[in-house]
Order: structure tokens, then sequence, then C-alpha cells
């Protein structure tokens, strides 16, 4: 029985065979390998695992392992054991910081140099038994042989404790001594970093159980955890003292060079799987917890901006990005900051507008020079509080570039804090400021300004434009405004007024500026009427000399604000009637049925209050105060009022006077009209045509008045200008009207809206209602909720809806 | 997969019919009218293993076709013998989709088992059974470490660290030049070849698929140009003119392959050619305890780097008398250990006279050996063997002289025909040095030419008479198996056994196996069943059960021979206690009588087979209960 015979054979065999190797493995250990013949090693282990004596090999050999390590090298081990390394950070008594970064160097290498020898050894061992890991192992599903010894390492080394009281283990004191270094590096001394790299390599190999499960490694499971700790309770101290000792832009500098200094340790000394983590660590303890402080020291947020300190700025951006996507408290100080500063702005308006307003009642009743003044400041008030918001835009604008990476959310804030305060509700008058400052830069600003210059004014004009909630009251005194450049022919330029349109156009919507199209078109429109009417007059027999030239503006009234021109524009019957002399009544019957002819069914209504006339006038010779004495012609430019005034003075003997009574019978122009132009005819003093009696400033019912026949004028064209005709701020009378005609345009706006929800769904809850009609409007304007209950009320009594009887909720139902 | 229709296939048909008219394609189906093909399809029909592993090994086309347009491998899956569809296909037969020999094929297969084994060895699937030759080949030329490299070619920016010996074979310029002057350690290539031009050729030698495409990849037209023109250069100075044929692109799948196969077909010959002429005729036979003193220079003319040692495995030798200087004794005899007998047990003295023993020696190249894992770890170590000497390192094999040449042979060509004698050895050797494909063919070999499964055995045997001649000892293949994890030999074994099992059953040998058996089972502590034991009940059944469906009469089974059977069991029993009575059934047998095994006579063979059934099952329960195991 050969076999047997065999198995009984290498009982004796075995031990021999073992003995060989062991040998083999002590020389392997100390580094005689080379002598060794692998064939023959080989061939020994594979015999031993062929004759099932694989176990026994396997046991044998950790058996070894165990003894090597805990005799030759652990020995070596505890030598390094120096007080300087044992000391604890607790009690740092008597050992200098260089003393313990020499001695705990001195362990790591020590460690190190074993770890390293103990790792060749083995691959060289388990290249040996090569076989027994392939067959044996695997059948037995045991650790290899290599993994084995690694564990080995683990508990026969790191496990085991040192000699000191506290009976800590090698691992923790390998813990500790690293730590320690990180400390002394972070405190600023150079270490050796590679050093601890190869123990962190060590830990990595490593696992706490022996399955070698990933999360169990000794790294992750004994070292991290330990660093992350200390980590925490570093920087929690160091923040602690930062925010105490330094402004909020060194804290930041600082808070970001930590975190870049963990990130680059863990590639450079620890392994990168862990610089997520101590981030977070250095994250939450510099930032997070303390990012409402850093914002909110005085030499936080505020202090930046106010500085201008963008790089600072960015820092801080950063630093709260990075624990905070929505950058909740910067966002929060930005906001507020704007909010503060652009309320400022406001309130310097409303001083500037309010202090000569104290006078406006005053001066209203006929001081018109002061008056004049009083407006003139507000509009500077209002021209100023635009170039602040103006300012103040692009001082954030630039934040928001250059410090804020151009950041979509803050974006978003700083819109909605602009947003904020201009539409602010102590602040009605933004629409009007702004449609005033175009004013203004159309009628002088723009002067001798490059296309790019006007570019960008209108551009400034358009970004603020953005910010209005009420955009349908902008519309009513944009309307107002233009109309006012458009027929007094002030603007500059006509093609810049049509850029400004379409850049509206494109900013709201086409809705919006239909109407503004419209004026321009009358205007066109009204240009050809009067070329064709002077051409059908000349067509219609010879020249009259002292024919009077035509020019007319023909306005669409539902486009034109005209009760901003005529006063009682919005009374069409009461509208008075002037009596047009003989002359010119003949060319406005000509002009009404040459019109007529053209668009048959449109009524004209002639506004004479709008008008102006180019009148020659010849003034007799008479001597004159200084001596002179010759005729005199002057082409006066006067309104159309003033034409008619001046012309009843044609027609009466020299030497005769006219009382004012007289003057408003014959002419019927309405009253303040009359008082206005008289007044710029006969008080001014440069267009002094017709003298008053008294000569007193004011104009009262009994005055008289004659021709000035000694008038001299320096230029042969004079303007008589009327009182009060410029774009200026309303005063607060003016205000509440417009207010009130736009809150009666909105309550059109606003039916119009809940019949068109009403007879798309038929029945509506009343929430929902107000809810769509406030959507529906909102590019137009915020309606009042209370103004679309009333509207709703309103519809309900005209039988456009009822209310629904027995419904849960308060609902509607349209009636068709 | 999708599956092409009729009309689909034809065209291919006469596509591809068009190309080998034409030459372009090799026809892959080549008719044959051989007597040797013949055979083969003989033997397919019938399912002898045994024959089809000796026809295929001694180079009959496997792939070929008979006037009937059947392939071998058609007839056996229509025939449905799954074992020798296995072989075939592990020697290459083509089996492959969208084919219509190979559509043909999967369509005749007898049953589903079958078709899928063709479905997964679809050629689409498998490898050239020459890739990993020409994998680890074309691996040299990257790797550094263990260094094995002899030679450096230079260009003027580029350095190429090469092996000498794969040079010389595959290109006739560097064969006479190296035979030449064989120390020349470095080479200087002309400056006007470009290294790109070098490295598709190198790639070329070291069998790896080169196209001009990649080679060119990135380069401008001009650059392009002198590359193409380097390279038709290098390969008329190599001598390798078919380089430039096989860089230029080829779009068709089959056409790519084929050259593939062809180039690798070749590149194996050179180097066989050059292993044979080289390798093996350098070895050198010495007395044993002269082999240290052996010295071969490191420069040498085959520009070997080791020497490998196998003792000869001689009759006159015996363990005992070797000198034991080292702690163990050396094993001298074949087979990797002493105590498992390979081949017929030799009888061994201890008081014969040991003749002076003979070792060989192989020079052999360490970029070879690399293949095996073992040698790849040695050279790899810093163990003494990978250290550089100046004299060749003599590294001693555990087998002997054929089995090392046979395994030298596998790692340099590929080539594993060996025969049944060594198989087991070469099993053992194969284990012991990580080769994984070698043990997976000697396994093979064992188990087809055993004559273990052959269906000419199963119904010459069916009533246990012996083979003329054992060729292998059983119990050694089953131990064998079991020691190399070997599934295949031991699922053999177990049929072996069961189709003979009246010889073995009453053997104490057969005993012991069984009890080794059963304790592989407890160590492993995953179930209590012997495992040999059910394997050979299996087998066993299937031998009884193929009787029985033969002939229709299944009834026999149920009714008659169940009555019968009980009663046979019982006699038996009582038979077995009585020792003394051996019944001579050979004897019997001589006179035509039918007789079952205990020697009963009955009235026919089916009732003979169904009582011998009963007597078998019932002597195997026996042998559990003396050896105390359940089952």
């Amino acid at each position: 029985m050969p076999i047997h015979q065999g198995l009984h054979g290498d009982e004796v065999d075995f031990e021999n065979i073992w003995g060989a190797i062991a040998s083999a493995f002590r020389e392997i250990h100390t580094k005689n390998a080379s002598r060794l013949s692998y064939e023959e090693l080989y061939r020994f282990a594979y015999r031993i695992v062929l004759k099932k004596k694989g176990e026994d090999l396997y046991l044998r050999v950790r058996q070894f392992e165990h003894e090597w390590l805990s005799n030759e090298v652990r020995g070596s081990i505890q030598a390094l054991f120096s007080p300087n390394v044992l000391a604890s950070p607790q009690s740092l008594g008597g050992t200098t910081t260089n003393e313990r970064r020499v001695a705990g160097e001195k362990f790591m290498k020590g460690l190190k140099q074993a770890w390293g020898d103990h790792q060749v050894c083995m691959s060289m061992l388990a290249d040996v038994l090569m076989y027994m890991d392939r067959v044996y192992c695997q059948d037995n599903r045991r650790p290899s042989i290599y993994t084995a010894a690694m564990m080995l390492f683990r508990d026969d080394i790191l496990k085991t404790p040192t000699s000191d009281v506290e009976g800590r283990l090698v691992l923790d004191l390998l813990t500790h001594v690293i730590l320690d270094q990180i400390q002394m590096e972070r405190g600023g001394d150079v270490i050796d970093k590679h050093l601890i790299k190869s123990c962190v390599y060590m830990l990595e190999g490593l696992h706490e159980d022996d399955q070698e499960s990933e999360e169990l490694r000794l790294y992750t499971a004994s070292f991290e955890v330990e660093y992350l700790e200390t980590s925490r309770v570093f920087y929690r101290q160091e923040a602690e003292l930062l925010l105490r000792e330094s402004d909020a832009g060194g804290y930041c500098k600082h808070a970001r060079r930590r975190i870049y200094e963990e990130e680059e340790r863990c590639k450079s000394t620890l392994l990168e799987a862990t610089s997520a983590k101590i981030q977070k660590v250095v994250e939450d303890e510099l930032i997070k917890n303390r990012i409402h402080e850093l914002v909110e020291m005085e030499s936080g947020v505020r202090f930046m901006i106010d500085n201008e300190r963008l790089e600072e700025l960015n820092l801080i951006y950063d630093l709260n990005t990075r624990v905070d996507d929505k950058k909740t408290e910067l966002t929060r100080a930005i906001q507020k900051r704007i909010v503060d500063m652009g309320t400022d702005a406001n309130n310097a308006a409303i001083a500037a507008s309010q202090a000569p307003a104290t006078t406006a009642d005053a001066g209203e009743k006929g001081k018109s020079p002061a008056q004049e003044k009083n407006i003139n400041m507000q509009t500077v008030a209002a021209i100023r509080w635009v170039e602040d918001v103006l300012h103040l835009k692009d001082k954030f604008e630039k934040i928001w570039r250059d410090s804020f990476q151009s950041d979509n959310l803050l974006q978003t804030a700083l819109t909605r804090s602009f947003a904020d305060f201009i539409n602010s509700p102590t602040f009605p008058r933004s629409s009007e400021y702004i449609s005033l400052f175009i004013d203004e830069n159309m009628k002088k600003g723009i002067k001798g300004k490059t296309e790019m210059e006007i570019d960008s004014v209108l551009e400034k004009a358009i970004v603020l434009l953005r910010y209005i909630q009420d955009k349908d009251l902008f519309e009513r005194y944009y309307k107002k405004h233009l109309c006012r450049r458009l027929l007094m022919n002030k603007s500059i330029s006509n093609e810049v007024e049509k850029q400004m349109i379409s850049k509206m156009k494109i900013e709201l919507g086409n809705n919006f500026t239909l109407k503004l199209e419209a004026m321009f078109k009358d205007m066109t429109i009204s240009e050809e009427l009067t070329s064709g009417f002077k051409h059908h007059v000349d067509g219609l027999g010879e020249k009259d000399p002292k024919r009077i030239e035509l020019t007319i503006n023909v306005l669409t009234s539902m486009t034109w604000p005209l009760e901003t021109m005529g006063g009682t524009g919005d009374e069409e019957g009461k509208r008075p009637k002037c009596n047009f002399p003989t002359a010119i009544d003949k060319i406005k019957r000509g002009f009404e049925k040459y019109y007529n002819q053209k668009h048959s069914g449109r009524q004209l209504t002639w506004l004479a209050n709008m008008g102006s006339a180019d009148i020659k006038a010849v003034f007799p010779r008479v001597p004159s105060k200084d001596g002179s004495f010759k005729e005199r012609r002057h082409d006066l430019n006067v309104s159309t009022y003033g034409m008619v005034i001046l012309l009843l003075f044609n027609d009466l003997p020299a030497g005769q006077h006219l009382t004012f009574e007289e003057i408003q019978a014959q002419t019927n122009i309405p009253h303040s009209d009359l008082i206005r132009n008289l007044q710029s005819l006969a008080v001014a003093p440069k267009t002094r045509i017709l003298i008053k009696e008294p000569m007193t400033k004011d104009v009262k019912p009994s005055d008289r008045f004659s021709f000035n026949e000694g008038f001299n004028g320096k230029f042969v064209k004079i303007k008589v200008g009327v009182v009060s005709s410029g774009n200026k701020v309303e005063s607060d009378r003016e205000r509440r009207e417009t207010e009130k005609k736009n809150d009666d345009s909105r309550a059109f706006c606003i039916e119009a809206a809940i019949v068109r929800i009403m007879k798309q769904r038929k029945e509506l809850p009343h929430q929902q209602l107000v809810l769509e009609t406030l959507s529906q409007l909102a590019t137009q304007f915020k309606p009042e909720v209370n103004m679309i209950k009333k509207r709703i009320e309103s519809l309900i009594e005209r039988e456009y809806l009822e209310r629904i009887d027995g419904a849960s909720l308060d609902s509607y139902r349209y009636l068709a | 997969m999708t599956c092409k229709t009729f009309h689909e296939i034809e065209a291919a048909l006469a596509h591809e019919a068009q190309a080998i008219s034409s030459g372009k394609l090799k026809e892959d189906n080549p008719l044959d009218v051989s007597d040797e093909f013949r055979k083969l399809c003989e033997a397919c029909r019938r399912g002898d293993q045994k024959a089809v592993q000796e026809l295929v090994s001694s180079g009959v086309n496997i792939n070929a076709r008979d006037r009937f347009d059947y392939t071998p491998l058609i007839l056996a899956s229509l025939c449905g013998h799954f074992d020798v569809i296995r072989l075939l296909l592990e020697h290459g037969a083509l089996c492959e989709r969208d084919t219509f020999q190979g559509e043909r094929c999967l369509y005749n297969a007898l049953n589903d088992r079958i078709r899928n084994l063709l479905l997964s060895y679809d050629y689409a699937k498998s490898t050239n059974p020459l890739q990993p030759l020409a994998a680890h080949i074309t691996s040299l030329l990257s790797r550094s470490s263990p260094k094995t490299t002899d030679i450096t070619i230079t260009t003027y920016d580029e350095t190429f660290h090469l092996h000498k010996f794969i040079l010389a074979a595959r290109s006739p310029y560097f064969a006479r030049k190296l035979a030449a002057a064989p120390n020349t350690a470095s080479w200087k290539l002309p400056h006007n070849i470009p290294s790109e031009s070098l490295s598709v050729a190198l790639q070329y030698l070291y069998f790896a698929e080169v196209s001009a495409r990649s080679a060119t990849y990135g380069l401008s037209d001009e650059e392009e140009l002198i590359v193409l023109n380097g390279i038709e250069k290098i390969s008329r100075q190599l001598e390798i003119e078919r380089l430039f044929e096989n860089i230029t692109e080829i779009s068709d799948r089959r056409l790519l392959r084929q050259q593939r196969t062809d180039e690798l077909d070749r590149g194996r010959d050179q180097l066989d050619s050059w292993f044979r002429s080289n390798v093996v005729k350098n070895k050198i036979t010495v007395n044993t305890d002269k082999v240290e003193k052996v010295q071969w220079d490191r420069e040498n003319s085959i520009f070997a780097d080791i020497l490998l040692r196998a003792d000869n495995d001689d009759a006159d030798e015996v363990e005992k008398t070797e000198p034991s200087s080292k702690i163990l004794p050396v094993r001298n005899t074949l087979g990797p250990l002493n105590a498992i007998p390979v081949g017929p047990v030799k009888s061994r003295s201890p008081s014969r006279h040991r003749a002076p023993r003979k070792s060989t020696l192989y020079p052999a190249h360490r970029a070879m050996l690399l293949r095996s894992e073992y040698f790849l770890t040695m050279f790899g170590s810093s163990f003494r063997e990978a250290q550089a000497t100046p004299h060749l390192q003599i590294v001693k094999l555990d087998c002997s002289p054929v089995v090392l040449e046979t395994v030298l042979t596998f790692l340099y060509t590929e080539k594993a025909d060996f025969g049944l004698e060594i198989a087991i050895e070469v099993l053992f050797a194969a284990d012991q040095l990580f080769i994984e494909k070698l043990k997976q063919r000697a396994a093979l070999i064992i188990s087809s030419l055993g004559n273990g499964t052959s269906p000419t055995v199963q119904s010459d045997n069916s009533r246990g008479e012996t083979d003329a001649e054992e060729v292998v000892d059983i119990y050694e293949v089953i131990r064998a198996g079991w020691d190399t994890r070997v599934q295949r030999l031991e699922e053999f074994g177990a049929r072996y056994i069961a189709y003979r099992l009246e010889h073995y059953v009453d053997e104490p040998e057969f005993a012991e196996l069984v009890q080794e058996s059963a304790k592989r089972v407890k160590a492993r502590q995953e179930t209590d069943t012997v495992e040999l034991v059910d394997d050979i009940r299996y087998y066993l059944t299937e031998r009884f059960r193929l009787r029985f469906e033969d002939t229709g009469l299944d009834e026999l089974m149920d009714e008659n021979p169940q009555d019968a059977a009980t009663n046979v069991t019982e006699e038996h029993l009582e038979v077995q206690n009585e020792d003394a009575y051996v019944p001579d059934i050979e004897t019997q047998l001589a006179a035509g009588a039918i007789r079952t095994l205990d020697g009963e006579i009955v009235g026919d063979e089916f009732a003979q087979d169904a009582i011998d059934y009963q007597i078998l099952l019932g002597k195997i329960e026996k042998l559990l209960d003396n050896l105390k195991l359940d089952a």
C-alpha cells in the first residue's frame, strides 16, 4: 500500500521540511534571501500541501511570524519609546516641541522600517508559499498567508500596549505622534511629511477586522476619527481667538489659508480621501458656525461694501459659498445694505423736494419765479435721485461682478433689493423721477454726446425701469413728458426718442409702447397734413399777401394725454371755445373742410392753449427811451392765446385800451390762461408788448391794457414765453390728480382682466380669481387687493358676474 | 443574437463561394476523401472518443467535409455524442452562426444540451487557440521586469529592448546575423528608417496584430509616406516580406481572421522549428552527480539564459539509495510525488544496485518560461534563481525529462500532444507550475484516451467484461483528479468504475478510495454523502438504463426484475458471507450460459441486467456499511 507508506513517511518529513523552511524564513528575515533557492522552497511547500498538510504548514508559518514579530521586532519598536514620545499634549511639561518632534520622527522611522521589512519578507514568503495560497487557502477559505501576516503585524506590533501607565497601544501612540506633528506643522514648524505619509499608508493597508472590509481600515477606523476630532477642537479655539483679535478681512484670509493648508496636508501627508472630511470640519468650525458673527462684525460686510474692499468681499463670498449654497448670510447682509442705502437716497430726494414745498402753496398764488425755482429744485432732486440710484446700482454691480463671481443667486437678491427700495411705499415718486430723468436728458442732457454715451444713458434709464413695479404709472408720466417734448419741439433728437421707445419695447413689450409710437405717428401725419393743406391753399387762387400760414398737429385724443395740457381736458363739453379773430377763423374753417374731405366722420377739436404763432409786428415810430426814432419790426413768437389777444389790439385805434374783462369777453379765453398770457405779454420786462395799468405784477380783472408802441426788443426775433409750461415735478396736488387718474385707468384694466378670466373659467372661487388677476396684471402694475374687490363688486352690480349661492367658498359665476 | 433568414444565408453563401473560387478566401470546410478522414467521420458517428482523439492528434483536418457535405462536428451533433462534440470543439472545430455549415450544425443538434454547447463555442466569441501564446510574446515587448531581454536595437531617437531568440526564430536575417555573432548585444538601425517603422516590424515579429492605420495614426501624409517606406525597407532587410501584406487594411471580418490565423500558424511553426532545432537539440544528458558541474556560458549560440534540469526516471534507481544530502529526499520517480505511482506500478527493490543516475538539462529562455506563474514569481523574486550569474543557473524541475520537454513545447509553441503514458505526470507538473491550459489538456487526454465513456465500450462491456488491456490505473487517475482539483477526472473515474464495477467493487483499493472520498467530503463539511459513490451510482443507472431503453422493454424493469432483484439481493448477501464461494464467471461465460454475476442462470439477457444492477447496488451498500459510512 504505497499510499499509507507515503503518508506514514511524511510525518517525519514534515518536521524535517518545516525545519528547512523555517531556517530559510529566518534567512529571509535577515535579508539573506539571495542565497536561497526558490525552487527548493517552493517544492517543499508544494509537497506538504499536496500531502494534505496544508493546514499544518499554514499554522506553522503563522506561528513562526507571530514569534518573529513578538521576539525580534517588538523589542526594537519598544526601544524607541522615549519619554519625549510618550509625553501627552496635556502634560507638555518638560519637553520642548523640538524634542518631541525629533523623538516622534525617530519612533515613526523605526515603525516604518519594521513595517517595510515585514512587507518585503512577507511577499517573499508568499512567493514561496504560492501553491499553499492557491490550493490550501482557497479550498479552505483562509486568508492568504500575506494577508494573515499583515494581521499579525497589526496584532503583534500595533496592538500591543506601550509600557507607560496609561496602557496605550502602540497604535494609539502612533496616532498621537502623527497628530502632534501635524499640530506642529499648523503652528508653523517643518515636519517630515514623507515619513508620516508612509506611516499613514501602513495604517491604510491594515484592517481592524479579519475580513478586510473597506470601512474598517485602521486609518479610517482609528486614526481619521481622532484626527478629525482634534482638528475640530483646534479650529474651534482658533476661530474664537481670531474673531476677537482680527478684522473680518483678516479672518477670511486666514480661514481660506487654513482650508488650503488642510487640503495640501491631505495630499502630502495624509490621504486624499480625508480631504473632504477635514474640509468639512474646518468649514464647520471656521465658517459655518461663525459666518453670522463674521458678516456682522464691525469690519464685516457693511464695512467692506462702504470701503469697496472687493477682495475681502470675494473672500467672504468664497467662504460662504463653501458652507451654504444659498449664501444666506451674505445675501442677507448685502440686501440689507442695499435697502439702507437706497432708502437714504429716497429720503434725500424727499427732503430735497420737501424743503421748498412748504413755500409752494404761497408761490402757486402767482409768485411765478419763486414757484419756478421750487419746481426746478424738485426736478434737480429727481435727477439727483436717479443718479444716486444709478450710482448705487453701479457700485453693487461692480461688487457683484468682481467679488461675487457673477453669482446668479446674488444677482436675484440684488435685483430684489433694488426693486424693494425703489418701489417702497414710503417713496411713491420713482416712476415720475425716472421719466423726468429721461425727459431732462432728451431735452438737454444728450446735447453734444456721442452715440455711445447716449446709448449708455438710455441703458441706465432702462435698468431703472426694470425695477419699477407700477409700469402703468410710469407710462402715464412718460406720455405726458413725451407729449410736451413733441408738441413744443423740445426734443434734441427724434432719433434718440425713437431709440428709447424701441429699448422700452424690448424691455416691456409691444403693448407698453403702442401708444407712444402712435404719438410719433400722429406727428408725422400732421406734417403731411400741414404741407398738404399748404399745397391745397396754394391751389385755391392768387396769392394772398396777408395769408396766414397754418401748421397743424392733429392728435388722436385717445393716445395723447390731453388733460395734461388743457387742464380741464377730460371734460370735453366744458372746453371753452376760444373766439378766434376772423382771419384765423377763416383759415381754421378752411382746414376743417380740407380735413373732412380726407377723413370723413372725424371731429376736430382745436386746442388753442397748446398752439403758438409767429407774428410779424410793426412798431410805429415813437420816441423811445434811448432816443432812437424809427420803425421797428419784430418777429414775435407767442402762444395762440397770445396771438388772439394781440390781434385785438390790431383793430384798436392807438391810445385806446381794453380792460381785462373786455379781453376775456371778446376772446373767451379761460381765466387762468388769460392771466398767464397777459402776464407774459404785459408784465415780463423783455416781452412787454402791452402796457398794463396799473403797473403791478398781478393781473386783476379791473386792469386795463394798451399797446406798447414804444416796445424795443434787442433782437428781431422775440419769443414770448408763457409761464409754467415746462416738464417739472408735479406738485402734490397734481400728483394726487395723476394718481387718481392712474387709479381710474387701473380700474378698467382690472375689470378687463377679471372679465377675461371669468369668461374663460365660467366659475371661480374668490381667492383664485384674485390670484389670477394679480398674475395677469403683473407685467403692468401691482393692483391692491382692495381695489380688485371693489371692481368685482362693481362687475356684480353691472351683472357681469353673480355670486354662487351656497358654495363653500366665496365663488363667482360669469354671466354671458 | 439574430438569426439570418434563408435568403440572406443563401446570398452570403453565394458570395462566399465566389470569394473562394477567386482564391481570395480559403474554404472553411474543404472536401476530404482520405481514408483517415473517413475514419474520423465514422468515429464521430459512433461516438468513439478514443478514436476521435487519436485521429485528431494524428493531424486529420477537423473542419473538412465528406462527400455528403458532412463535417465531423455535424455528424457528432446529429448523433448526439456530447463528449465527442466537446472534444471536437476543444480542438478547434468551427461552428459559427450565420455560416451555412454552422447553422446546419446547430439545426441538426440532437438536443438542447448539445445545441447550447455548440453555441457556447461560437467562433465569434472564442478566440484563436494560439492567441494566448501570441499575447504573451507581444507582452514581452513592453515587459520590463523581470528582465529577459538580451539585445537592444537603437534608432536615432528610440531604443528597443528585445530577445535574440525571437528575432532569430522569426527573421531569417537575424537568424543568420546572430548565428554569425551570437554575442551581439546591440544593433543600430540606419538613420533613414524611422522608429515607427521599426516598431511596426517588431510588433509583427512579436506576434502582435499590426495595421498601417494604427502605425501611422496622427501623422501627416508626408510622415506617413516616410514611415511606410521605412516599413517596406525594413521588411526587406529582415526578410519578413509578409509584413507589408499584413499591415494593409482588410475590412472583411472573415478575411482578417483568416489572415490572422495564417500568420499565427506560420509564426508558431517558425517558433516550433526553432525550438526543436535549438532548445531540444541542445539538451544535454549527464550523470546526476556531475550535473552541478555543467557550466553554460551566458553568451551562448542559442541565447538561452537558464538551464532546466530534469532527472531521468530510471527503473534501476531506488529512492532510498540516493545519497540524501538534502533534508528531504529528492523525488526521483516519474510524477510529482513518490507516494503516487504513475503508470504501471513498478517493482521496487531496495537491494538493487543503482546505476549512475542521469539528468537532462534543457537550455531555455526565461522570456518563454514566464508563461508559467511559477517561473514568473521565481524570476521576479529576489531568490537565488533571479540573480544574474556569469554561468547559467540550473533550475531543477520536479519531473522526468520527457515531461519537461512536453512542458517546454507547450510554453514555446502551445502544442500539447502527448500520450496517455505521461499524461498524469504532465497533469501534476502543469499543476505545480500553474500552467492551467496544459493541465486541462492533460485531463482531456486522460479522460478521452482512457476509454472511460466510449459507447463502444459500453455496448461491449455492459456486462462487465474486462478490457484486454488496462491503460490507466483508475485509482491513480481519481486521486490525481482530486489532488489537482480537476473535476472532470473525478467524473471520468466514477464513470469508468461504474462501467466495470464488478471488477473493482471487491478490491480493497476500491474500499480505500471510497474512504478517501468520504474524508474529502468531511473535510469540506458540505454534505454527508460520499461524492464518488454518488457518481458511481449515477453512472451505474445510466449504464443499465441504456440497455433497457435500447430494447424498449422498460416494463421488465418494473415488474419481473423487481421481485427477482429483491430475492437476488438477499441471496447475494448470503453469498457474500461465504467467502469461499467465488463463481468462476469467465468459464461459465465461455460456456455460453447466461448467468448473473453471482452465477445464477437466468432466462434472458434483460433479466440478467436487472439482477446485475441490483447486485452491484447491493455490493456498494455493503461496502459503505463496512466502512461505516452513511450515504
